[in-house]
This record gives structure tokens, C-alpha cells and sequence, in this order.
């Protein structure tokens, strides 16, 4: 006998909004920092984001083809999943490193776990962390990325031995120089003055705002990705929580760590701006489908991915750390949302 | 109590058994161990010193320090320089490292002898680039004078590894430190 | 038939590592190429028939008390007799394998075959299950080291076999590429017993 009556379980809420609808609003939200991103690092860029979003269509298309289910590709979550991948990547790299790192995205991010709605992990990051492990002396090349007119560490460096990279990259470059070689004594003034205007100059904080310096495709710039969440935020679809938890747990952490040598004296801008900080927390760690539910769970999440970022920026093996930080987090969010699961209504304290 | 003796004795019986086989396949593998050892020793030192005549080379040790000389000749004739064990933890484990060098301080040759570092990242400090017939450390060490030597990140002439900056920097802060060490020694002596 | 099936049992239906999950500390940690596999899983077999050869021997002197701690001891004592050998004779290869060779004594698949074989059958048949069981964990860890050497380094045995233009795929030899390829051929086959029961 063919089932009539369906019945899914609570809550039972009624709205106009669907898939299509938010994907494709979240991906409109991201059109200017991608058009900023041609406008910075040339046309290729285009091409890395246009074989990252082809190559994630066709794989979800594929799969589901083979697997001999419903093809949803026109949902719009695959082709984001291939604007944030491509945004998470240097212009430099190959274009078949786009394809490969979106066909990883997909297959074992997403579908492997049943589609969209059941991956545990944000699949354009799983992508990225991917290829970061299998090519990393592809994806951590970033000098010959210098947008136009700028420089890659968003002011001019002159010290031998340092390639010029991402800011993030520039500064843990310095700083080790500064603790370890007390024997080139020369050197140490000038690097010191080198990390002051690196992480405190006006024309340097106003690059990385603009986003006028190195870094993977969608990442530099602040200015053009905060407008696009400041619309999502506009229409509901990203909630403030955990962007804020997240950016003001760097940014305390960052000015308690961040400085030379010295506790307390990190330049906040220079660590909320530079690296993928503002494209994780607001278009990355809010994704509806690995991230908490609950009020005390969305900050926790965002605390938790502020803390493993800072550590990983200050103390790890990577100069940038927000990918790993909400990989990391996206598999406590189960433990997050069952800890944090809110009092039935009426129930007596006991 | 009966059955706790007959319990312990089968266990005796049993761990004795054992025991007389192992110290029976010990005393036979004890030399084929230390041969082996013995031999990657010899590699190393004959890379360490090369030019030097593999019957030429002498052990130094008292009780503090361990090193080597190397001679043209096997009669301690025409001394090209010393070898000295060095480690320094990388990035995952100790990277041991042997290192030759001349006696006004210039490295002559340069062997990892043990490491296990990230493969594919890590690892190519000990291993042959595509094409090269030297190794990455003998690449960047061989003819440069051991205490000046630090990575590029650091201002020096050694070309990190990409993606491997912190096992090539232990390397090569390994060299510095074992030279300090070792040439503390030689002018107390 | 019976002994043949004790024999074959192990490679296919009952292998150690995709159809019992035993042992998969091993397998995840020294399957990064061909040649560690390789060792490592004759390694095995070795401590595997002969403590199922002698704990089925002297399965009527044991007591079922102590049982456990003289099974630990005859599988520690191969176990130290394969390492000291290899050491002698492979030196390179006992170096690569490092601290997995000791670990062989907790290796779930030989004290759980002691347990769930050896020590109720009869040493004929515990010698075949070991032979079988070995040979299973053996190819699991060459087919591992297959993919994840040809795929992580471009080579299989350490000979290049995909050309220089092939930039090798580097997290099939770190630690995840083993859950990766693991989880893939452990679904692989779930997948044809899906679909022959269908």
C-alpha cells in the first residue's frame, strides 16, 4: 500500500523561505567581495572561482545521478559551496587545484554523508583543508598574488630572507625573527620598527580593510565582505552570535598575545582584518547546517572557534588558523546543542 | 592452596620457557643488530667525511663527548677535519643529524641519520629532489661554515623547505648548536 | 572442505580488517606505502601462527584463570623474537616500521583469534586459521598501502609509477589519508555484500 500521510517530526513551521531561496541570497551577498577579488588579483581569479563552482555542480550532479536520486544542484548550495571554496584559495594556484579541492568538497563533505543537511563539516572547508594537506607548497604560495598597485602584506617590506605573502604570514615571519636571531643584532631594530608598521600604520590597517593586500581570492577585503553580511544579517539569515563571538574572542585574545613580545599590546584591526577572518565567522561558521541551534550553543561555538584560531595564529605550525578552527568546532556541535538543549516549557526544576 | 601452586607453576613454567627462547634468539641477533648499526654508522661518517679514507677515520670518545676524526691516510697522516652527532626535535620527532666539518669550521659533509618528520613535507630534508643526486641538507650545507648558518626565514643563506620551515630550521640550528658544542670541547682540549 | 574454509575464511569473509574491524591501529598507522604494509602484516602473520600453534597446543595445561597472561606471553615472546630478528636483518625496514613492530602484542586480531580460536580448536586447524587470518591482515594492509602509495607518493614499492607531471595527492600518506582510504574500501565492500544479499 503507497503511504498517503507524511508526518515529520516537531516543529512544524510554515514559511515561504526555501533552500533555493537563502542559498542564493547568501550567494548574492557574496558578489562584491568576488567582483573585489577580479578587481585585486586580475582575471584569473574569475576563472578560479568559475572551475570551483563548475566543478562543484558537476560532481553533486553526477553523484546523484549514480546514487539514483533527485538531482538538486538547482538548490544553489553546491554552487556556494564552490564560491567560498574558490574564495578560501590563492589566484595562483593551478586550475586544477579549484577542480580537485570542489570534487573533494562535494563527494566526501557532502554527499558521502547523505546531502545537503547532513554533513557534519562545512564542505567548502573540508575542501580547502584537503588540498592544504595534499599540495601544500601550492596553496601557501602567495607571492606572485600581489593585487594591483599594492603589496602583498599591505605596505612595503625590506628585510632579507622574508617573501613577501599574506599580512598573517609577514608577521609571524617577523616575530620569529625578532625571538630567535639575537645574534643579528643589525637586523633586530629594523624589524622591530617593521612589525610596528605592519600591524599599527594607518596606511596599513586601511589595505587590509579595503582588502588591498595578499591573500586567498575572497578573503582581503573587510570592507566589500562585511556590507554582504550586513544585508544577510538585514533579511535574518545569519544571526549575530557567533559571528560576534568568534570576532571578539580574536580580538581579545589577539591584543592580549598579539604584540611583540609584550603581553597586552596587539593591534586588534590588524588581527580582526587580516587572514580569512571575516569571511569565516560571518559567511563560513554561520552555515544553518553545521553550526548550533541554541542560544548558549552559538556563542559557545563562536568562543570556541575564536580561541583554536588565535592559537593556531599564534602558536601553531600555520600563520592562519580559521579554517581548522571551524572544521574543529563544526564536529562539537552535536555535543554543543545537546548540552545546551533548553528547558521544556512548564517542566518543574527539580 | 593446591590449586594456587599448580596455577603459579604452570605461569613459572610457562615464562621460563619463554625467557630461555628469547635469551637464545638475543644472543643470536645481538651481532647482527650492532653490525647493522655499525654499517649505517659507516655510511654516514663516509658521507660526513668524505675525501677521507674509510680506514682513516677514528673514533675520539672519553666520557663526555663522542667524535670523530677523519685522515687521508690510515695512519692518522693529513687530518681533513671531525664529525659530530647532532639532534634538535623538528616539527614531530628529534632530527639526528651527522655533520663533517673541516678544521677551520666549514662544513664538509652532512648526513640525517634518523627523523620522522611529516612525510613529504618534512622528510625531503633528508631526501633527493627530483633530478638532484644530493640530498636537501648536503645541498645547503656542504661548503658553508657551520656556525653562520641559519635558515633564510631567520635572515641566513639556508633555503627552507617550503611548507617544512620548522624541521628545516631545527636542522639547521642543530648544526649550529652540535659546531658550538663540539668546538667547546676541542679548544678545552 | 572444513580445513580449507578455516584456511580461506580469514582473506574475504572473515578479513581482520574490513569485515571484524580488528586490529586497525596497525593498519591506519603503517599502511602510508606498500612496503611497510608488507612487513608489517608477515610480521603479524608470523606472531600469529606460531602463538596459535602453541597456545592451541598447550590449550589443555591452561588453566581458564590464567589463561589471558600465558596467551600475552607467548604472543610477547614471537613478538620480541620477530622484532630482534628484523632489527638484525631489515634494519631499514625495522626502522620505518618503528614502534608498531612492538605493539604487535596488542594487536587485537592475534589475542582475539588466541581467544576465539585457538584456544578451543585443535593445532591442525588453529594453524590454518592463523595462516588464513594472517594472510587476510596482510593483503588488507597491502591493498591500503596500494592506494595510499600510488595516490600519496606516485609509486608503489618505492618505484615510480605515474609520471613526473602527477603531483602526488600528499594526505593519502599523513594519518588521515588512512581513514579516508580505509573508510572507502570498508564501504567498497559493504557495498557488493549489499548488493549479492539483495
Amino acid at each position: 500500500m503507497e503511504k498517503k500521510l507524511f508526518v515529520s517530526s516537531s516543529p512544524h513551521i510554515t514559511d515561504r523561505e526555501s533552500v533555493a531561496k537563502i542559498m542564493f541570497t547568501v550567494i548574492a551577498a557574496l558578489v562584491p567581495a568576488g567582483i573585489g577579488g577580479v578587481y585585486f588579483f586580475g582575471p584569473k581569479a574569475l576563472w578560479v572561482i568559475l572551475v570551483s563552482v563548475l566543478a562543484s555542480v558537476a560532481t553533486e550532479a553526477v553523484i546523484q545521478i549514480l546514487m539514483k536520486k533527485p538531482v538538486t544542484v538547482g538548490d544553489g548550495s553546491a554552487i556556494l559551496t564552490g564560491i567560498l571554496l574558490a574564495f578560501t584559495i590563492s589566484v595562483q594556484v593551478p586550475l586544477w587545484i579549484p577542480a580537485v579541492g570542489a570534487f573533494f568538497a562535494i563527494a566526501v563533505g557532502k554527499q558521502v554523508f547523505g546531502g545537503l543537511g547532513f554533513n557534519p563539516m562545512n564542505p567548502a572547508l573540508l575542501g580547502r583543508a584537503f588540498l592544504l594537506a595534499s599540495w601544500p607548497d601550492y596553496m601557501i604560495r602567495f607571492d606572485l598574488a600581489r593585487p594591483r598597485g599594492g603589496h602583498l602584506a599591505g605596505i612595503p617590506i625590506n628585510i632579507d630572507g622574508i617573501t613577501e605573502a599574506t599580512p598573517l604570514n609577514v608577521f609571524r615571519q617577523l616575530r620569529d625573527i625578532y625571538s630567535n636571531t639575537t645574534e643579528f643584532t643589525g637586523v633586530q631594530p629594523d624589524v622591530h620598527q617593521q612589525i610596528d608598521t605592519l600591524t599599527s600604520s594607518y596606511t596599513s590597517i586601511k589595505n587590509l580593510f579595503i582588502g588591498d593586500v595578499g591573500g586567498c581570492i575572497g578573503e582581503t577585503s573587510a570592507l566589500l565582505l562585511l556590507a554582504g553580511a550586513a544585508f544577510l544579517m538585514y533579511k535574518r539569515y545569519i544571526g549575530w552570535k557567533i559571528p560576534f563571538g568568534y570576532i571578539g574572542t580574536v580580538a581579545l585574545l589577539s591584543w592580549i598575545f598579539g604584540g611583540k613580545t609584550d603581553l597586552f599590546s596587539g593591534n586588534i584591526l590588524f588581527f580582526v582584518f587580516s587572514g580569512g577572518l571575516i569571511l569565516g565567522a560571518f559567511y563560513m561558521a554561520t552555515d544553518m547546517v553545521t553550526s548550533p541551534v541554541t542560544f548558549r550553543g552559538r556563542i559557545l561555538f563562536g568562543i570556541g572557534c575564536g580561541v583554536i584560531t588565535v592559537l593556531i595564529r599564534q602558536v601553531g605550525g600555520y600563520p592562519e588558523g580559521v579554517c581548522y578552527s571551524i572544521l574543529l568546532m563544526n564536529l562539537t556541535v552535536p555535543l554543543l546543542d545537546r548540552w545546551n538543549r533548553p528547558k521544556v516549557f512548564g517542566k518543574v526544576k527539580k | 592452596m593446591k590449586d594456587v601452586l599448580k596455577i603459579g607453576g604452570i605461569l613459572l613454567a610457562i615464562t621460563v620457557i619463554a625467557a630461555a627462547a628469547l635469551s637464545g634468539v638475543y644472543s643470536v641477533t645481538k651481532p647482527l643488530i650492532e653490525d647493522a648499526k655499525q654499517k649505517e654508522q659507516d655510511a654516514a661518517l663516509t658521507v660526513a667525511l668524505a675525501g677521507a679514507d674509510t680506514s682513516g677515520i677514528y673514533k675520539v670518545e672519553n666520557e663526555e663527548y663522542v667524535y670523530y676524526e677523519g685522515f687521508t691516510e690510515r695512519e692518522r697522516q693529513n687530518l681533513i677535519g671531525y664529525a659530530f652527532i647532532t639532534s634538535k626535535y623538528g616539527y614531530s620527532s628529534d632530527i639526528v643529524t651527522m655533520v663533517g666539518v673541516d678544521t677551520a669550521g666549514t662544513i664538509i659533509g652532512i648526513k640525517v641519520l634518523s627523523q620522522q618528520e611529516t612525510p613529504g613535507l618534512g622528510t625531503r630534508i633528508a631526501e633527493k629532489a627530483y633530478g638532484e643526486t644530493k640530498t636537501w641538507v648536503q645541498k645547503q650545507f656542504e661548503g658553508k661554515t657551520a656556525m653562520g648558518c641559519a635558515v633564510d626565514k631567520d635572515g641566513g643563506s639556508i633555503i627552507s623547505i617550503t611548507g617544512a620551515t620548522i624541521s628545516s630550521r631545527a636542522v639547521t640550528n642543530s648544526v649550529v648548536d652540535g659546531y658550538k658544542k663540539f668546538n667547546e670541547f676541542i679548544t678545552k682540549k | 572442505m572444513s580445513a580449507f574454509k578455516e584456511l580461506t575464511k580469514g582473506i574475504y569473509d572473515q578479513n581482520p580488517v574490513f569485515k571484524q574491524a580488528l586490529g586497525l591501529c596497525p593498519t591506519l598507522a603503517v599502511s602510508n606505502s606498500v612496503e611497510n604494509g608488507l612487513g608489517m602484516g608477515l610480521a603479524a602473520t608470523f606472531v600469529l601462527v606460531c602463538s596459535n600453534v602453541i597456545i592451541s597446543l598447550i590449550r589443555k595445561l591452561v588453566p581458564a584463570k590464567i589463561r589471558i597472561p600465558v596467551y600475552i606471553v607467548v604472543i610477547a615472546s614471537f613478538v620480541t623474537i620477530v622484532d630482534y630478528s628484523m632489527n638484525g636483518l631489515f634494519h631499514e625496514l625495522h626502522k620505518s616500521l618503528g614502534l608498531f613492530i612492538p605493539l604487535i602484542v596488542v594487536n587485537c586480531i592475534i589475542l582475539g583469534r588466541a581467544e576465539a580460536f585457538a584456544g578451543k580448536n585443535n593445532i591442525f586447524l588453529s594453524l590454518l586459521d592463523g595462516i588464513g587470518m594472517g594472510l587476510g591482515f596482510t593483503l588488507a594492509l597491502v591493498l591500503l598501502g596500494t592506494i595510499r602509495e600510488i595516490l600519496g607518493n606516485g609509486s608503489f614499492l618505492g618505484i615510480p609509477v605515474i609520471g613526473a607531471s602527477f603531483k602526488p595527492v600528499l594526505i593519502m600518506i599523513l594519518p588521515p589519508g588512512a581513514f579516508l582510504s580505509i573508510g572507502f574500501v570498508m564501504g567498497f565492500f559493504n557495498w557488493i555484500e549489499n548488493r549479492k544479499s539483495n
